[in-house]
């Protein structure tokens, strides 16, 4: 196992796009060490900020987190990635295989545009985490992501395949979503502002627009096969399945074949 | 030329001296504001590519709501005079926009070409409170600007009917000839514009409609194009790594400040913004025009576009770049001049080396 452990605060943000165990596996230690991840006109390098032990594995543990520290694991196609600490923007941002564990909160945009493999947030993750960067097609696209704390606002804006799951959650959670399925026990006012496709399955909402409508509550087999699916990521959230349901279709400014499911 | 450094009063080289040895020493500094002419703009753009500045504009938030739903869903969009001259119909979103001087215009006259020539203007209110007053039909948005433009899209689509306000204002949209929907981008969010540009492209299956947003005192509407012919890419974009990256969250420079990532900023103000709050918190230069001691740890003035010097401003009334010329001529400096001082200034000293260690 492969060990970056932080020696002090970074100065400024730093890009860790091109740190992962199979391109460090590649690099001598020296190599390592003097590999570019600063943002700004002075630049800093990996061995300025970080301890670095290499063994040539597929797992690499970043001990000691901070919230400047952007793309962890983006990009991702294999191995495994595990922060014991909070992260900066962007964590496993088009991450295309391999799991990903962060101990700490992430920034925003978690788990961007991530086509692939498992992303665990144990604490809390900023706004638009699974969401769309800028001008971006999609956010989640088939990725897992877990957030076992609070997200902001934003949770799965514009996700378009994948599984993504929060404790709770702010305003505008599954906004603009395309398709995939996204489970919250609790979130803010407004969800699935905008849904093209997909399904909502939630503990509690805010404020819901009246472009949803109330479908009556069901019992389908679809919900059975999504609790089977849920109860392997997180069994607080298959349990919302075994409550009474709600079903809601939206959102009717768009082509409204979007779903929210609410356990009552 | 007046110039100021730590409130007292001072030459123009001295202020420039102590601008450089700021901007000298900063790892992470910022040019914000962009309120200014295009030469200025161009400077600005310029300097940050030497000196590894990111740039942010007085206006970020409406242009990255209007850049972000343009870049998703497209837009269908109408000029000022377009809409004084054609529209019969002209749906007023939130309130800021009643407070422009077009809605004056659009409130005081009749279109006049096309085939809507001599027809009444019907003037419609979405969530505008109190500002309304002048509407022929109003609907309250308790809930919000975003929500209740959801709500009127959904009855345009027929997924949503009933004898409600709603029905009505659409109704009043579809029956119009040229029908506009004018909104401030700051006010209705990304979500929001996104959604009303949907609302028109449906409207337009059957009518003509069109989207027409407001925008601020600040110069983004010439920002916008200048950064896209110089970098590629939207304002919000840093040179720390020589080339441009754009990232609408790192650069946006309140949310740097608060962070603690700066340590040197310009605010480049040549036509009158609001002073940001968060200028207070780090070392600054302003180059401004209506030039106050306190307003930054030093601070040159600059003329203004338009009044002490000429040059190219966005144009409201026409929605185009226009060449501005002095009204009453002064000796004061032009912005581009100073940024182009501090960039030759600053090319002297030693660059900054990238193999140094840093922590």
């Amino acid at each position: 196992m492969s060990t970056l452990t932080l020696r002090a605060a970074p100065p400024e943000r730093l890009d860790f796009l091109n740190i992962n165990p199979l391109a460090l596996s590649r690099l001598s230690q020296a190599e390592a060490e003097r590999l570019a991840v600063g943002t700004t006109r002075t630049g800093v390098r990996l061995g300025d900020c970080f301890s670095v032990a290499l063994d040539g594995s597929d797992t690499l543990t970043i001990e000691g987190g901070h919230e400047r520290l952007d793309r962890v694991g983006a990009a991702l196609s294999e191995g495994a990635i595990r922060v014991a600490g909070d992260v900066g923007q962007r964590l496993g941002a088009g991450m295309a295989g391999g799991s990903l564990t962060v101990t700490g909160h992430a920034g925003p945009y978690a788990g961007a545009g991530a086509t692939g493999g498992l992303i665990t947030i144990d604490g809390d993750a900023g706004d638009h985490a699974g969401g769309a960067v800028y001008a971006a097609k999609a956010g989640l696209d088939g990725a897992t992501l877990i957030i076992r704390g609070t997200a902001g606002a934003h949770l799965g804006d514009r996700m378009r395949r994948g599984i993504l799951l929060a404790g709770r959650a702010g305003a505008y959670a599954g906004s603009r979503m395309i398709a995939g399925t996204l489970a919250a026990l609790a979130v803010g006012d407004q969800p699935g502002y905008g849904m093209r496709r997909g399904t909502l399955l939630l503990g509690s909402h805010g404020r819901l627009s009246p472009t949803f409508v109330e479908t009556g509550t069901h019992d389908l087999v679809f919900l059975k096969l999504l609790s089977k699916s849920l109860a392997g990521l997180s069994a607080e959230h298959a349990a919302l399945l075994n409550r009474p349901l709600r079903r809601y279709s939206g959102d009717l400014a768009t082509i409204a074949k979007g779903e929210i499911w609410v356990a009552s | 030329m007046a110039a100021w450094v730590k409130g007292g009063a001072t030459d123009a080289g001295t202020a420039i001296g102590a601008a450089v040895s700021l901007l000298a020493k900063a790892r992470a500094p910022v040019i914000a504001g962009l309120s200014a002419d295009v030469a200025a703009i161009r400077a600005a753009y310029d300097l940050a590519g030497r000196i590894g500045a990111s740039i942010d504009t007085a206006g970020a938030v409406g242009t990255y709501a209007e850049l972000g739903a343009l870049s998703r869903v497209g837009a269908i969009t109408s000029t000022p005079a377009e809409a004084v001259g054609r529209a019969d119909a002209v749906l007023v979103i939130g309130a800021a926009p009643w407070r422009t001087p077009l809605l004056q215009r659009l409130s005081e006259t009749k279109p006049t070409r096309g085939r809507t020539s001599g027809s009444d203007r019907a003037l419609l209110a979405l969530g505008a409170g109190a500002d309304s007053s002048k509407a022929t039909f109003s609907h309250p948005a308790e809930d919000g600007l975003a929500e209740a433009v959801a709500d009127l899209r959904a009855y345009g689509k027929g997924h949503l009917a009933g004898d409600t306000p709603q029905a009505k204002l659409v109704a009043h949209l579809t029956a119009a000839q040229y029908g506009v929907l004018l909104y401030d981008p700051a006010e209705l969010g990304e979500l929001g514009v996104e959604m009303l540009q949907g609302f028109a492209m449906e409207l337009n299956e059957t009518t003509r409609c069109f989207t027409l947003a407001m925008s601020g005192a600040d110069q983004d509407r010439a920002v916008v194009p200048v950064a896209a012919w110089l970098t590629g890419q939207a304002p919000r974009s840093g040179f720390g790594r020589r080339v441009p990256e754009h990232d609408p969250w790192r650069f946006d420079v309140a949310r740097q400040v608060a962070a603690g990532e700066v340590d040197a900023v310009i605010w480049l103000a040549a036509l009158p913004v609001d002073r940001p709050d968060w200028l207070a918190a780090v070392p600054s230069v302003a180059l401004v025009a209506e030039a106050k001691a306190s307003l930054a740890d030093v601070v040159i003035a600059v003329g203004r576009p338009g009044r002490d010097l000429g040059g190219v401003l966005w144009n409201e009334q026409r929605a185009a770049l226009t060449y501005w010329p002095a009204s009453a001529p002064t000796d004061l400096p032009s912005a581009a001049s100073v940024l182009g001082s501090l960039r030759d200034r600053l090319a002297e000293g030693r660059a900054a080396s990238r193999s140094e260690p840093a922590c």
